[in-house]
């Protein structure tokens, strides 16, 4: 990686008016192997170079990027760009930045089995033995498809305040999706899991284990399952809804520029005002954490792509409204300090304000406790079906593996039971949070061009009062 | 274009090396975006890119890969690369070659406009007229517009080289009277002269206006009139459903339907990728079968799933055009027009609802069709055909073959809809569908 052409991008833009550039020189590798139905359909391997380049001119914010990484071609597409955005005049919207300090920096995620090393051979082969134990449980699976792949991220990243951050992050991901049948109906089930480190966190993850329990459990819910019943009752929900939970309905509705309106053309703005920080909007237990910094996580970065220091933030503390993700262009407006919190999913697209790992934090609860005292509930373990609207208020979960609670214990599983609430309703009926805190991984979606960025969903388990299933 | 000859350079590479197949997609590109946000322009964005995607195959095993350093060096050090990861491969048994060349290809028409191609500074104008549109009965608006010029090659094993340029222009704009109501419009086009702007700033600006103070969530069955935002967000996924690998894959509610009915006879659907200004028109797939239109749905019956030269080969049919390098993909699909007025559909509905977008559409089930979307922007109580008031809060939660059997008229114009929910260019009219199931948060 040529990092001086990181330097050249940003002192072609000031020499050419800018009043702030920034630059990020990527280079990437990825692989990923696709099995459908027991069959190996295809593998891939790809790398790729670039450099995005983000500016400031006459107080207009710009951006370019280019893969040829040649001085000239730089040159080239920075005046053009420049050209642009110069030309919005009296119609750009004037962006300055919050003052933050340049660091200096060198990390990178350690891989105690280095997935270079690993060869399409080894991985062919846990697929195969996720196969073999999806057939093992002789239960009747007409259609997998599954995607097991990995990213060996090397990014510089380099501004005019000074900056100079170089990150070596490598991640992996694998995307299963399973329809079962039986008495001539089918379920289906898809989940993710992702990680940044080595190939010994995708032997952590036992992928043959969770194929057995996926099936085994989905088969039992077609076998056994009974209609949901209906009513108010209460809910307890396992660490992928709880996960996706705090995503969607707090993660994204407190990222600070949706907030303000930036993202108001496609991925929408936000229930939560300015106004309502430090007000009351969950139950005292609850608590929702983003921290980019936790080890091994698939969200994973110590700086983010404006090279600030990445941080935990906690957006809701003790129930209440506590801090906003900000990057330094809302951290500016709103007068305040940019928390680490710009990403971009790759060196072609501007870094806009992104979510990490968000997650509930634990209670007291073991998960069993949270049943007890239940005459009669809903256990939702996991989902298929979710969706919020653009505000982020009016939320759907429709549970996958679910099961109802009788007399404090786990009973017959239902099919398909409903959760459709809004946000403002949902969080202050957590009244019970377990200690079994999960973190499971996403692919989050925002920003013009759609940015696709990895990010982690967890909690625990916790325990909802008041709300209706349907 | 100097990157051709490399590209014929590794198709020789690979073919003396012992690949069998090998598909050669070179795409050089340069895309413009200008966001504006509350009125103002919030950024503008370029970015450019050269690459060339690879396909090759041995033994009935595929590897693919890409390279974006174009020299011999490189071109070489890629094909050994790739020789080497498919001797470590196993054999995919359902796959049965690529198409065999060569094609003839249509002349294609209204696909490139230089004066698209060379659009910068001028594009700050086009979101000044909008803005200033939307300004005058709306408090604030936000959007994009988006430029694309992309040159493509195409060069395989089998007798295909082709060449393709296009262009495209893409606005898409949210006015907003206040949080809680708003209206969306977008547009595309490849010639700069037949871009809507105008038109989608002031339906998206009407939109909002109608929506102001919504109050009230509906739940139950409702006679529904969707708007093209709502309903290309509904035959996208539908038309994803018909490509042969959705049905494999667990993906799709059309395994086992062909030749039944499963929708309302006065329903057809097709994918023409050949239509001329048309964002999803290409001449050839991605392995150089010309490309066709192609039945999905007529007259309510499930006619063609979407094939590549190798999945059509082994269901023992014709390919229909639609190869993505490993997956059939549907370019451009249209739910053809009825016959009503959009007034006439209105005069229809005594108690129904009206939703001009939606988002977020998620599956329950995909081989069932169980599903929800969630009505954004404006969405309307109708009585007696006329919009009564605004509502808020209400999501479609329904079943995709139920939609479409329940379809009762079509409007009489269909209009192409690409969009952030949109992800292929879909052509849809208004849409009147009986009997839609709508839910509300509590």
């Amino acid at each position: 990686m040529d990092e001086d052409l990181a330097h050249f991008s940003i002192e072609q833009a000031r020499n050419l008016g800018a009043s702030y550039a920034e630059a990020r020189l990527e280079s990437t590798t990825a692989n990923s192997l696709v099995m459908k139905n027991g069959t190996i359909e295809a593998s891939s391997f790809d790398s790729f170079e670039g450099i995005g380049i983000r500016f400031i001119i006459n107080k207009k914010l710009g951006f370019v990027s280019t893969n040829e990484l040649t001085k000239k071609r730089i040159s080239e597409v920075v005046e053009k760009a420049l050209k642009i955005t110069k030309a919005t005049k009296g119609l750009g919207e004037n962006t300055e930045l919050s003052k933050e300090k340049a660091e200096k920096a060198k990390y990178e995620v350690k891989q105690k089995l280095k997935l270079a090393d690993i060869g399409v051979e080894q991985k062919i082969q846990l697929l195969q033995d996720a196969e073999k134990a999806i057939q093992n449980t002789k239960v009747s699976v007409p259609s997998r498809y599954v995607v097991l792949s990995d990213t060996d991220c090397t990014e510089y990243f380099t501004n005019s305040d000074g900056a100079k951050i170089l990150a070596h992050v490598p991640k992996m991901n694998f995307y299963y999706f399973l329809t079962i049948s039986a008495n001539q109906k089918v379920t289906q089930r898809y989940w993710v899991y992702g990680a940044s480190g080595g190939w010994e966190q995708v032997l952590k993850w036992n992928i043959p284990k969770i194929f057995t329990q996926e099936v085994t459990s989905m088969n039992n819910v077609l076998k056994k399952g009974i209609k949901t019943p209906q009513g108010v009752m209460p809910i307890v929900c396992g660490p992928q809804v709880s996960g996706i939970m705090a995503h969607e309905s707090c993660g994204h509705p407190f990222e600070a520029d949706r907030i303000l309106g930036r993202e108001a053309a496609q991925a929408g703005e936000s229930y939560i005002q300015l106004a309502m920080k430090g007000k009351k909007m969950a139950s005292s237990i609850v608590s929702i954490a983003d921290d980019p910094t936790i080890a091994n996580s698939y969200g994973y970065f110590l700086y983010d792509n404006e090279g600030v220091k990445a941080r935990r933030k906690l957006l809701i503390k003790d129930g209440k409204i506590n801090e906003f993700l900000q990057n330094r262009e809302t951290a500016f407006q709103l007068k305040t300090k940019s928390n680490g919190s710009s990403r971009a999913s790759d060196f072609e697209k501007e870094p806009i304000i992104r979510m990490s790992n968000t997650f509930m934090l634990p209670g007291d609860y073991k998960e069993e406790e949270l049943f007890e005292g239940i005459k009669k509930g809903i256990y939702m373990k996991n989902f298929m079906e979710w969706n919020i609207d653009d505000k982020r208020l009016n939320q759907k979960y429709t549970g996958a593996e679910a099961y109802l609670i009788e007399n404090g214990e786990i009973s017959t599983p239902v099919i398909s039971p409903i959760l459709e609430v809004s946000s403002l309703k949902m969080y202050p009926a957590v009244d019970a949070m377990g200690k079994n805190v999960e973190y499971h991984a996403g692919d989050c979606g925002k920003g013009e061009p759609m940015q696709g960025i990895p990010v982690t969903l967890g909690g625990p388990s916790i325990r909802l009062q008041g709300l209706r299933i349907k | 274009m100097k990157h051709e000859e490399i590209t014929q350079f590794l198709l020789e590479e690979l073919k003396r090396k012992g690949a069998e197949d090998v598909v050669l997609q070179l795409g050089c590109g340069e895309t413009t975006l200008i966001k504006f946000v509350n009125n103002k322009i919030s950024t503008t964005k370029t970015w450019e890119s050269t690459n060339l995607s690879i396909f090759a195959s041995k033994n009935q095993k595929i590897v693919t890969s890409s390279l974006r350093s174009f020299n011999k060096e490189t071109a070489k050090k890629c094909a050994e690369n790739m020789m080497k990861s498919l001797g470590k491969m196993q054999p995919n048994k359902d796959y049965q070659g690529i198409a065999k060349g060569p094609f003839k290809y249509a002349k294609e028409q209204e696909c490139y406009d230089p004066k698209v191609e060379s659009l910068t500074e001028e594009m700050v104008d086009m979101v000044k007229q909008a803005i200033d549109t939307a300004k005058k009965k709306a408090k604030r608006s936000s959007g994009t517009l988006e430029k694309t010029f992309a040159e493509s090659y195409l060069l395989t094993s089998n007798n295909v080289e082709a060449r393709e340029k296009g262009t495209g222009l893409y606005f898409s704009i949210r006015t907003l009277i206040d949080k809680n109501s708003s209206g969306y419009g977008s547009c595309v086009s490849r010639m700069k002269n037949k871009i809507k702007i105008q038109q989608a700033t002031e339906h998206a600006t009407q939109i909002a206006q109608l929506s102001k103070g919504p109050k009230l969530a509906m739940s139950g069955s409702f006679d529904v009139i969707f708007a093209p935002h709502a309903m290309a967000a509904i035959i996208d996924r539908f038309a994803d459903n018909a490509s042969i690998f959705s049905v494999e894959s667990g993906l799709s509610c059309l395994k086992g339907q062909l030749g039944k009915t499963i929708a309302n006879p006065l329903v057809n659907i097709y994918d023409d990728p050949t239509i001329p200004n048309s964002y999803g028109s290409t001449p050839y797939d991605a392995e150089g079968t010309p490309t066709q239109k192609t039945s999905i749905v007529e007259k309510g019956i499930f006619k063609n799933y979407l094939h590549n030269a190798s999945t059509a080969r082994r269901y023992k049919t014709k390919s229909t055009g639609n190869a993505g390098l490993i997956s059939p993909r549907a370019f451009s699909p249209i739910l053809k027009e009825g016959n009503y007025q959009k007034e006439e559909l209105f005069k229809e509905v005594k108690k129904g609802i009206y939703i001009s977008n939606v988002w977020y559409t998620r599956f329950q089930n995909h081989e069932t069709g169980d599903f929800s979307t969630i009505p954004r922007d404006g969405a309307f109580y109708i009585e007696n055909g006329k919009i009564k008031k605004p509502l808020k809060d209400i999501r479609i939660s329904e079943n995709m073959l139920k939609i479409l059997k329940n379809i009762s008229a079509l409007g009489k114009e269909g209009t192409q809809i690409k969009s952030w929910e949109v992800e292929t260019p879909t052509t849809v009219p208004y849409t009147l569908v009986k009997n839609v199931n709508i839910t509300k948060p509590n």
